[in-house]
């Protein structure tokens, strides 16, 4: 696609300004990584310096309180739950706003969209209404149903991107054989569509995951707690330990690390699909 | 493909059927939510007795209260900022990852992703120890260079505490955009920079006369995005500084978590959030409104 190019100072001046851009991206999450591995004296004599000798004091000392291990099974289960509904409807709407199309579709469309624009805190007081009437304040369910509403719109349209680029023969094909809509739904689209409900899935479980908002409001009980939550707590307890705050907070960040590293293409696929709608 | 009125009708049939757990549960959990937010705003509430009728009280109370106008003021810097330091920087990055340095472009795409993909609770946790006045990178780097005048605490005193804060969303939400601009960019044809080549143009002639005006939609889609997240945004500010010191970096959604989970005034806290709403509502319709006028105005030009 590209032209072979000729390096010339250009290049050169270009790739040593953004080389030492990314290096403060990502200095301050090796500056974390490596300060976990001080103790803490070692910290407070000097911030910058590597470790002297590689200690694993810190991640023990994060983990012992067993706090950490309970708050992400917390984050486990709601973001099982959230991603669940959320891929399950965006699927099934997805495929009804690229198959079908009718007149009242752009309504949809906008409704969505004008959904995807509003913050989730003007919800948050009649949300706390509504979970305390269902008997849902303060459990994992409460939390998982508002969560997925909000995540459903941007969802349905990274997934109707994807049966966007399907072509309509598929759908026809299987409709003169005299298949239901439902059938042709369940057997013809939902097989294809298994990689893109994936990638759907993986930027969920990013999203729900980091989600901080509604678990904060919603969930009073500490052995409740998600992760996010429970760690600005810990924070708030170990506020001497450095290295123990630096290696929990890495112990938090590392899930949606891993995902991204193993799922890059997928993940950065379902952002730019989720983001053209807009 | 001729598809009779028949198949129109169960077409439409489908489409309800396949849509309506969707749009029923955004409806439940989003809209009627909205709404309700609009009914709470006319009460006066502690979310345990019994709301007592304000009309628009909450209304007046807010159009005099200083702390939401320029919480709402803020939200407004934060989209600018956005719109600078995120957005159009993007651009640039975008532009040299794709156009001048494309052999690194994975690599630093990867590593300018990494901030989005970590909790902002993580990231504002992080950076309160960068802006730690006796442990803090920031400080250690101004020493190292020699600016030790400079040092303070960055997020505890009034004068630095938002600007602090805007830094770490610049920080956090960049490689969003350099990632939509790199496939934006990535869309323009080639042919197009090798004729401008023939015809002498360098990097930034072509840059500004080329890809800004081939991807401009993109610019926009992607500054409406920034513009949709700072009127969004909670999690940093909320670690970082919790709008303080002293409401010098509250935002609309910290000062409604205030009073609405602080100070139990629910109704208010209704208000806060359905007002603002209502606001930026009316900003983006005056603002669609005006725009459409000048892209008509526009037109004659071109």
């Amino acid at each position: 696609m590209t032209s072979v190019r000729r390096w010339n100072l250009t290049s050169t001046i270009v790739l040593a300004v953004l080389t030492a851009h990314v290096l403060m991206v990502i200095f301050p999450f090796v500056w974390m990584i490596y300060s976990t591995f001080k103790t803490n004296r070692e910290f407070m004599r000097s911030v910058w310096s590597l470790p002297k000798s590689f200690s694993l004091d810190a991640y023990v000392g994060a983990w012992s309180g067993g706090a950490l291990g309970g708050y992400a099974v917390n984050s486990l289960l709601i973001m099982a739950g959230a991603t669940m509904i959320t891929v399950i409807l965006a699927t099934l709407a997805g495929f009804a706003l690229s198959a079908y199309r009718p007149r009242w579709l752009p309504a949809v469309e906008l409704s969505m969209t004008a959904a995807m624009a509003i913050p989730a805190y003007v919800a948050l007081v009649p949300l706390v209404v509504m979970l305390r009437g269902a008997g849902l304040l303060d459990t994992h369910l409460g939390v998982i149903l508002p969560t997925a509403a909000f995540n459903v719109p941007v969802s349905i349209f990274i997934m109707q991107a994807f049966f966007n680029t399907l072509p309509r023969d598929l759908f026809d094909a299987a409709r003169m054989d005299g298949a239901s809509e439902w059938k042709i739904f369940l057997r013809v689209a939902l097989p294809i569509a298994r990689p893109a409900m994936f990638t759907v899935a993986i930027v969920n479980m990013i999203w729900v995951w980091n989600d901080f908002l509604f678990p904060v409001v919603f969930i009073n009980s500490p052995a409740r707690k998600t992760l996010p939550v429970g760690l600005t707590d810990f924070v708030g307890e170990h506020i001497t330990n450095y290295p123990v705050m630096l290696a929990a907070i890495l112990i938090a960040a590392i899930a949606p690390l891993i995902l991204f590293v193993f799922f890059e293409r997928q993940i950065t696929a379902a952002l730019i699909g989720g983001a053209v709608k807009e | 493909m001729s598809a009779g009125i028949g198949f129109a009708k169960r077409y439409n049939r489908a489409a309800i059927l396949f849509l309506s757990p969707a749009l029923v549960f955004v409806f439940a959990f989003v809209a009627y939510p909205v709404a309700y937010a609009g009914w709470l705003s006319l009460f006066r509430w502690d979310g345990a007795s019994a709301p007592q009728f304000l009309a628009a009280g909450n209304f007046v109370r807010l159009a005099g209260d200083a702390i939401f106008w320029q919480a709402l003021f803020r939200n407004i810097l934060v989209a600018l900022s956005a719109i600078v330091l995120q957005v159009f920087l993007a651009l640039a990055i975008a532009y040299c990852l794709v156009r001048i340095v494309p052999a690194f472009s994975r690599i630093f795409l990867f590593f300018y992703l990494v901030p989005v993909m970590v909790s902002e609770i993580c990231i504002g946790l992080l950076w309160r120890f960068m802006y730690n006045p006796y442990f803090g990178l920031v400080n250690a780097a101004l020493s190292a260079i020699g600016l030790d005048s400079l040092k303070r605490g960055w997020l505890g005193e009034s004068a630095t505490a938002f600007s602090a804060v805007v830094v770490v969303m610049s920080f956090t939400y960049l490689g969003l955009y350099v990632l939509l601009f790199v496939a934006a960019v990535r869309n323009v044809p080639e042919g197009v920079y090798e004729a401008a080549e023939i015809d002498g143009a360098g990097e930034f002639r072509k840059f500004f006369s080329i890809t800004m005006p081939m991807v401009w939609d993109a610019v926009r889609a992607n500054s409406l995005l920034a513009i949709i997240g700072s009127l969004k945004t909670f999690s940093l500010v909320f670690v970082l500084t919790n709008g303080g010191p002293n409401h010098a970096s509250e935002v609309v959604s910290t000062y409604l978590y205030k009073m609405g989970f602080g100070s139990f005034e629910m109704g208010y806290a209704a208000t806060i959030g359905f007002a603002q709403m209502v606001l930026t509502a009316l900003g983006a319709w005056i603002a669609f409104r005006y725009l459409k006028r000048v892209g008509a105005g526009a037109g004659a030009w071109s």
